[in-house]
């Protein structure tokens, strides 16, 4: 087969695979900026005829969505300060440190990605309300404070940095602290801008768990808010629609940004 | 030495502390916890009993548990499909021409979008009236209007497919790393031995996949076995029982009626078929070596 044929048939699957996974999206995009169309008229409308924005313009006044936005951002940047911390921390011993238990801590950390979520979810429920954090943004974000696979992630960042570092730091006198935040974190930015990017994306679109924790409908995030307007206005396609494109958009736009690392850091994640 | 060696032990402990106490609370207590809770009747309503294993041969007596162990088996017939197009789709992006990396991110999207706005577009899709019945009735594979998600034959199959159009652009970009780790050469010399494409995929990549293919199974085994969120919000396990996974059932035995001891020997009982189905897995894989997962 000549080359230019394979090049033409490859660029022919490459366009009809984005169709399959791309085409859902384009077509909400599509059914919201068609006021007052019928997703299940018939023929049902697929591409809009004309353009407006009077859905958007009405379900944001209608949904206090600023409020649901800044919940959102609070839960995610919680969510996302706490994971860094506390799986970089939790991760450079298992990379760096020769100590006792350490493959006992390795295997205990595999072990827990059986239980089923639902399970979990039960006992994190009676857990929270233990500590009177129900109907509070820590209710939500404590239980996904950190995360196995994050810890994974950031000890195969650490074991990428030369064990000279840390002998240098000592050398000078500097205490472990030290040389943790001094002169290790600064060169797994890369690793740190990865397990954020994965937690700003689960926390954005996480929407059960809020519903489970929060009592009061004014404190949902996005993702849960949209499930209560879908519920309560399930025949007005436009506003859903738009709704629905304003809480993607955002997570979209982060990833299209950030897509060089955040792939490289998935694909990192299981080498070696 | 010796001490030094005991004051670095100390040192890793007082970094790990902070996150293996969390762990501890919101992974290991789970675990542990379920297992005295499956033994009671703990609910809010009346007075907690121990009640031995009455809950797991209820288990066994309940129709609709059972049911849905059967489907959340059903469910793990996803997995082979899924590793075969995403591999494939890995193959096909993984091609050296300009354009590919805006596909890459394209194939990505499903993923990085929460499942609420996933599912709400594919329940609108599949609709009566939606535009997949319409697209299926012009193109003539189909005489008449599916209900795709409310018939009971076809509920389950569809959303197995959503889920795994989801996900399948996080496997195709695991698979892709896997790609990009084969050296060229070795297709250099599988070619001047004569090697067609399917030669090659077949003898040189697939084999070098293999710890990549290992741990891909493994993670969508568990993740079909624990699927929640598509088949809550689109069809609650309905229509009857015919979509009722077992975490959906424990979900529901859990926070919806509140029975915590009950649903937490559901738990029990499902985490131990994905621990011995990862097992088999990582049997059926001996060769495949993956370190540190």
């Amino acid at each position: 087969m000549p080359r230019s044929l394979r090049v033409l048939i490859t660029y022919l699957l490459l366009i009809l695979l984005a169709l399959f996974m791309m085409g859902p999206f384009l077509w909400l995009l599509s059914v919201s900026l068609m006021p007052g169309r019928n997703v299940f008229a018939n023929p049902p409308a697929i591409l809009p005829t004309f353009i407006a924005f009077d859905n958007y313009v009405q379900v944001w006044n209608f949904m206090n969505f600023p409020r649901y936005i800044l919940n959102t951002v609070i839960i995610t940047l919680l969510g996302v300060v706490f994971n860094i911390i506390l799986s970089c921390l939790t991760a450079y011993p298992l990379a760096a440190f020769r100590f006792k238990g350490r493959s006992l801590v390795f295997t205990l950390l595999i072990s827990t990605m059986i239980i089923p979520s639902a399970t979990a979810m039960i006992v994190h429920y009676l857990t929270i309300q233990a500590f009177q954090l129900g109907n509070t943004f820590f209710g939500v974000v404590l239980p996904a404070a950190v995360s196995v696979f994050n810890i994974f992630l950031m000890r195969q960042t650490f074991l990428g940095i030369p064990a000279d570092i840390r002998d240098s730091g000592k050398m000078d006198g500097a205490s472990e602290l030290r040389i943790f935040i001094q002169l290790v974190m600064p060169l797994v930015k890369p690793g740190i801008a990865v397990i954020g990017l994965l937690e700003v994306m689960a926390f954005w679109n996480n929407f059960l768990w809020p519903i489970v924790v929060l009592d009061d409908p004014e404190k949902y995030p996005l993702a849960a808010a949209l499930t209560y307007l879908n519920g309560q206005f399930s025949y007005n396609f436009g506003w859903i629609a738009a709704g629905t494109m304003i809480s993607v958009l955002p997570i979209i736009l982060v990833f299209l940004f950030t897509q060089k690392y955040y792939m490289e850091g998935i694909a990192g994640a299981i080498k070696g | 030495m010796y001490k030094g060696f005991r004051s670095e032990s100390f040192t890793a402990w007082a970094f790990m502390a902070p996150g293996l106490l969390f762990l501890a609370v919101f992974t290991f207590w789970p675990i542990i916890y379920g297992i005295p809770l499956s033994l009671t009747d703990y609910s809010v309503i009346t007075e907690t009993k121990y009640v031995g294993l009455d809950n797991f041969t209820r288990a066994f007596q309940d129709h609709n548990f059972l049911i849905s162990l059967w489907n959340s088996l059903v469910y793990v017939l996803i997995v082979p499909v899924i590793q075969i197009i995403s591999i494939l789709m890995a193959i096909l992006v993984n091609s050296r021409i300009p354009g590919v990396k805006m596909f890459r991110a394209a194939y990505y999207i499903p993923v990085v979008t929460s499942m609420v706005a996933v599912a709400l577009i594919w329940s609108w899709l599949l609709g009566n009236n939606g535009v997949v019945n319409y697209l299926l009735l012009k193109a003539g594979i189909i005489s008449e209007q599916v209900s795709w998600l409310s018939t009971s034959s076809t509920a389950l199959y569809v959303l197995m497919f959503i889920t795994m159009w989801k996900g399948l652009g996080y496997y195709m970009m695991l698979y892709l790393a896997g790609l990009q780790g084969i050296p060229a050469d070795l297709y250099e010399a599988a070619r001047v031995d004569g090697a067609g494409p399917l030669r090659l995929i077949v003898h040189v990549t697939l084999p070098l996949l293999r710890p990549h293919i290992l741990f891909c199974t493994l993670i969508s085994v568990m993740g079909a076995i624990r699927v929640f969120d598509e088949v809550y919000i689109l069809t609650k396990g309905g229509p009857g029982t015919s979509t009722l996974t077992s975490s959906v059932y424990i979900f529901q035995k859990g926070l919806e009626q509140f029975n915590f001891g009950y649903a937490s020997a559901l738990g029990l009982i499902v985490s131990l078929m994905v621990g011995a189905l990862s097992v088999l897995v990582f049997r059926l894989n001996r060769k495949g070596g993956v370190n540190s997962y």
